[in-house]
């Protein structure tokens, strides 16, 4: 079908990419390699979209070989149509993160660059992985690098912010590995296929605990009520390459790992658990809302409204019906383009201000019009304005919480509600009113990198509004296949 | 009979290369002053070690010396690791020794010997040979500890290493009494079936004899609660030596441990069990948290190598040959990356010696930087490190064993390392440099550095070319 590994090559090209990083003599000369790399790594990973066959529910692209035979463990890579669209999303964000640090990141260049190319890597290769093995290692390996990208280029409270990410996320994934290994113990594999055709040989005793384990890690990573602390501290200190690749990529893992384990491989245990969940999923919208509110950070601000829209994805997973389950997918699609523009748009004025205090915003729009209307699009996004992106995965979650139980999709509602006011009143206090005297010496105005930095998102956002179908046709297949037995 | 002994001679050939060449470095001790001379000397006898431990490749086990020595796949893995370890140690050693005024003769001697002791304690079934094997490599490491002289430091260091470890020789020796005077047997296998003939699974002495035996090679191990030498002795040496006792002396102790486990005690596998398990879970949790508190590098790498203890013991609890392998694959890894994190230490001079020092190295030397940091995931299991695998080796095996609970405690210790090896990256890479940069280093700990870099690279990413090797006796 294809002359090369499409899935091998679009997961390590970014490391060698970040090995000539490193040994470039100069960071100018590092910035164009890792831009050329990512650009090369986005550009090898078109057969995947050209490629892929919608109608077929089974895995793609596979590539399998024998990696460790003495544990029976292989190096298998295959994507299904979930999988697809994060790879597109993780390949495109990183370009316009090394774009958006262009001027921004000027000391250590070559490590910044190097480490963003790690993390493409990572990122790339925890959703091509087709077996529990390869993803846990993905899963491991993205930590380095953001650990590296707070703690280095991060603000202030840098190193408070990274230590508390690397602690929180590890004691997640410590119970993973222990609930991996229980697993292998039990099915005597770790392909995710697999998984799933031995999940009756698991006692139901066994997927209590293995449930819990796996939970842990992921709903660290989501991150859900009440193990969300880590984040807010995370996306504020980090740089903005850092926010787009946390809020980008790094919290959809956990919602992906529900569905490619904890749902399709311990049906028994859900239902146990599945009140609770979609508890604190309900609990994370409102939650997370009212906190946004309060915020006087604007980067604390976005990073809190993140708790709250990914409360909507646990919800939309955890409703188990198959229209609630896409449109999770697909808002996690939208966030990760939504937030990271947003991300973008605070990092590239914060540029010129060096100010994230909202007080010392106000009146941005008469400074910086096409700042203003590309903000006021993303903003309109992210509250779910009809004819944008968000609108189509709220309402289809929002829809399916209706039908699982009246009070969850009331609460839905009012987290909507009270997205709508918080963007609004951010807009407001930034872009409306009288020029900050503050900002009068400023130049505000984005420059063509930075408008074009931006605009791959913005097209995205009217795109998927429109045409929705764009992404969920690809997840119809394999959300079918990962309900199958499971739902209510 | 001599014929015999003469003819047994080819089964030791690793042992004799470098007891030759421990001999000719003490015999020509006063006339080597340049240090080179003696470390190449030490390194060639290694290499030549290595292979021929490797040549000797029939897969079955060969007894000589009327069964004090077996050559078996066991031993040959941990001949070759033990040689690999002397090399690199010595490589570590061409640093920072000259202004110390050591001998350069003895020096190197007695860390041939010290690998000779290791080399016979892995390739023994014999409980009094396996002693000797011991006591010639803790003989030899006493001296090693404390023959930087000028240093109040490394005194202290050796004098508490000699008390605590001749009091767990003790031990030892009476376990092996009392192993002795229940079964009549000194040899593992005589023991082994003296032990499954007699109905002794309830005799009190056993119990007695078979937890002194285990404790005594537990303080080879550095495992808590007879880890006390440790922290001291790493603390007080210099720091290839302290290098050498916590990798190649853990290796010896955890083969020596895991033979006699398997082959003299396995159908005790109750008492085992217990003290196994106690031991793991408080080296685990002791070297862990201690660790936490420590400002000094090297006392760092102690309790972390006394928390790793802790997970190489949890493939010996399993007591079956797949957990006994799981120790060996942990063992070999653990080794290259114990000596590259000290190598580190070695490499950055004083300013390597405490915490302090490693503010702001990776704006001032990032490639050393970036090894350490290599070198600090693995020690916390991060993939793609050989850390990583190995850890996934031994919790492998105690969740097979039904051991999850301590599995548990295991990676939530690991957290708490993690957190211990992290604060030395962020001094290393989120500070900003408090002292000048740091001289530069000679080639040959580069190349240790480097050999150790890509065996923790190459053991994370291919796993599957060393498990083959792993096998038990």
């Amino acid at each position: 079908m294809t002359a090369y590994p499409v899935l091998t090559v679009t997961t390590f090209l970014p490391l060698v990419g970040a090995v000539l990083v490193l040994l470039a003599g100069s960071g100018g000369r590092a910035k164009g390699i890792a831009l050329a790399t990512a650009a090369a790594t986005l550009a090898v990973s078109t057969p995947l979209y050209r490629h892929f066959d919608k109608s077929s529910g089974n895995l793609q692209f596979v590539e399998s070989h024998p990696w460790i035979p003495s544990w029976n463990i292989s190096y298998g890579m295959g994507i299904d149509g979930i999988s697809l669209v994060f790879i597109f999303l993780s390949a495109l964000l990183t370009i316009l993160c090394v774009s958006v640090s262009w001027t921004a990141v000027r000391t250590r260049t070559r490590e910044f660059y190097a480490s963003l190319l790690v993390a493409e890597t990572a990122m790339i290769g925890l959703f091509a992985a087709s077996n529990l093995f390869l993803f846990f290692i993905f899963w491991e390996l993205i930590v380095i690098p953001l650990f590296l990208l707070i703690g280095i280029w991060g603000g202030e409270r840098r190193v408070y912010a990274t230590v508390k990410f690397l602690i929180f996320t590890l004691a997640g994934s410590v119970l993973m590995l222990v609930g991996m290994i229980a697993l292998y113990n039990i099915c005597g594999t770790l392909d995710f296929r697999a998984l799933v055709a031995a999940r009756d040989s698991i006692r139901p005793s066994h997927q209590f605990w293995l449930f819990l384990a796996f939970l842990a890690a992921f709903a660290v990573k989501v991150p859900m009520f009440p193990v969300h602390t880590w984040l807010p501290d995370a996306h504020t200190e980090a740089p903005t390459a850092g926010s787009v690749i946390l809020a980008g990529i790094l919290l959809k893992m956990g919602a992906y790992g529900f569905l490619r384990i904890s749902i399709p491989v311990f049906p028994d245990a859900l239902q146990i658990f599945l009140t609770p969940l979609l508890t604190v999923s309900a609990i994370a919208i409102v939650y997370g809302a009212y906190v946004t509110l309060l915020q006087k950070d604007i980067k604390r601000l976005i990073a809190y409204s993140s708790v709250s829209h990914m409360g909507f994805v646990t919800l939309g997973i955890f409703t188990l019906d198959p229209t609630g389950v896409e449109g999770a997918i697909l808002q996690m699609i939208n966030h990760g383009i939504v937030t990271s523009a947003l991300f973008l748009c605070v990092g590239m004025i914060y540029e010129r201000t060096h100010t994230r205090e909202i007080k010392d915003y106000g009146g941005v729009a008469k400074a910086a019009p096409v700042y203003s209307s590309l903000l006021a699009l993303f903003c309109l996004a992210a509250l779910g304005f009809p004819g944008l992106n968000s609108f189509v995965g709220e309402f289809l979650i929002v829809s399916s919480a209706f039908r699982i139980a009246p009070w969850l999709g009331a609460m839905a509602v009012w987290g909507v509600a009270l997205g709508t006011t918080y963007v609004v009143w951010l807009f407001y206090r930034v872009v409306m009113g009288k020029l900050n005297p503050g900002l009068e010496k400023l130049r505000l105005e984005l420059n063509t990198r930075e408008i074009a930095t931006l605009a791959p998102l913005a097209i995205l956002a009217v795109t998927l509004g429109l045409n929705p179908d764009l992404v969920l046709s690809y997840l119809r297949g394999p959300v079918a296949y990962l309900l199958t037995g499971v739902m209510p | 009979m001599n014929r015999v002994v003469l003819a047994d001679l080819g089964y030791v050939v690793p042992e004799l290369i470098l007891l030759g060449m421990a001999l000719v470095l003490i015999l020509f001790a006063r006339r080597i002053r340049e240090s080179q001379a003696a470390a190449i000397g030490t390194v060639a006898a290694a290499v030549a070690a290595a292979l021929a431990a490797m040549s000797g490749s029939s897969a079955e086990a060969q007894s000589a010396f009327a069964g004090m020595i077996v050559v078996d796949g066991y031993s040959r893995f941990f001949t070759v690791l033990i040689a690999a370890a002397l090399a690199l140690a010595t490589l570590l050693s061409t640093q920072d020794s000259d202004h110390e005024a050591v001998p350069r003769g003895e020096y190197h001697s007695l860390l041939l010997l010290a690998a000779v002791g290791m080399m016979i304690a892995v390739s023994t079934p014999d409980l009094l040979t396996l002693y000797l094997g011991l006591e010639l490599m803790t003989v030899c490491s006493y001296i090693l500890v404390g023959i930087t002289r000028k240093r109040q430091a490394s005194i202290e260091g050796a004098i508490k290493y000699f008390l605590v470890a001749s009091f767990a020789s003790a031990i030892l020796l009476y376990g092996i009494s009392l192993t002795y005077g229940i079964t009549g047997a000194t040899d593992f296998t005589a023991i082994a079936s003296a032990l499954s003939e007699h109905s002794l699974g309830s005799n009190p002495l056993l119990v007695v004899a078979i937890v002194l035996v285990v404790c005594g090679l537990a303080f080879k191990v550095a495992a808590v609660p007879f880890h006390a030498w440790a922290p001291d002795a790493y603390q007080g040496a210099s720091a290839p030596v302290a290098a050498f006792l916590a990798a190649a002396s853990k290796a010896a102790g955890l083969a020596a441990l895991g033979r006699v486990v398997l082959a003299a005690f396995g159908s005790q596998a109750m008492v085992l069990s217990v003290i196994l398990w106690g031991l793991a879970a408080l080296s685990l949790l002791a070297g862990s948290i201690v660790s936490m508190a420590q400002t000094d590098m090297k006392r760092l790498l102690a309790y972390s190598s006394i928390a790793h203890a802790g997970y190489a013991l949890l493939g010996l609890l399993a007591g079956t040959p797949e957990g006994i392998s799981a120790t060996m694959t942990y063992a070999f890894l653990y080794v290259f990356m114990t000596l590259g994190a000290f190598g580190v230490v070695v490499a950055l001079g004083e300013r390597g010696e405490t915490l302090d020092g490693y503010q702001g190295l990776a704006a001032q030397r990032p490639a050393i930087a970036g090894v350490f940091l290599v070198f600090l995931l693995s020690l916390s299991g991060f993939p793609p490190t050989a850390g990583f695998m190995a850890k996934f080796t031994v919790i492998l095996s105690a969740v097979r064993t039904g051991h999850v609970l301590l599995a548990v405690l295991a990676v939530v210790c690991s957290v708490i390392s993690a957190f211990v090896y992290m604060r030395v990256a962020v001094a290393m890479f989120m500070k900003e440099p408090q002292q000048p940069a740091p001289a530069r280093f000679p080639m040959a700990v580069s190349a240790a550095l480097a050999i150790a870099v890509v065996v923790t690279l190459m053991g994370g990413v291919l796993p599957g070319l060393l498990l083959p090797w792993a096998v038990s006796p």
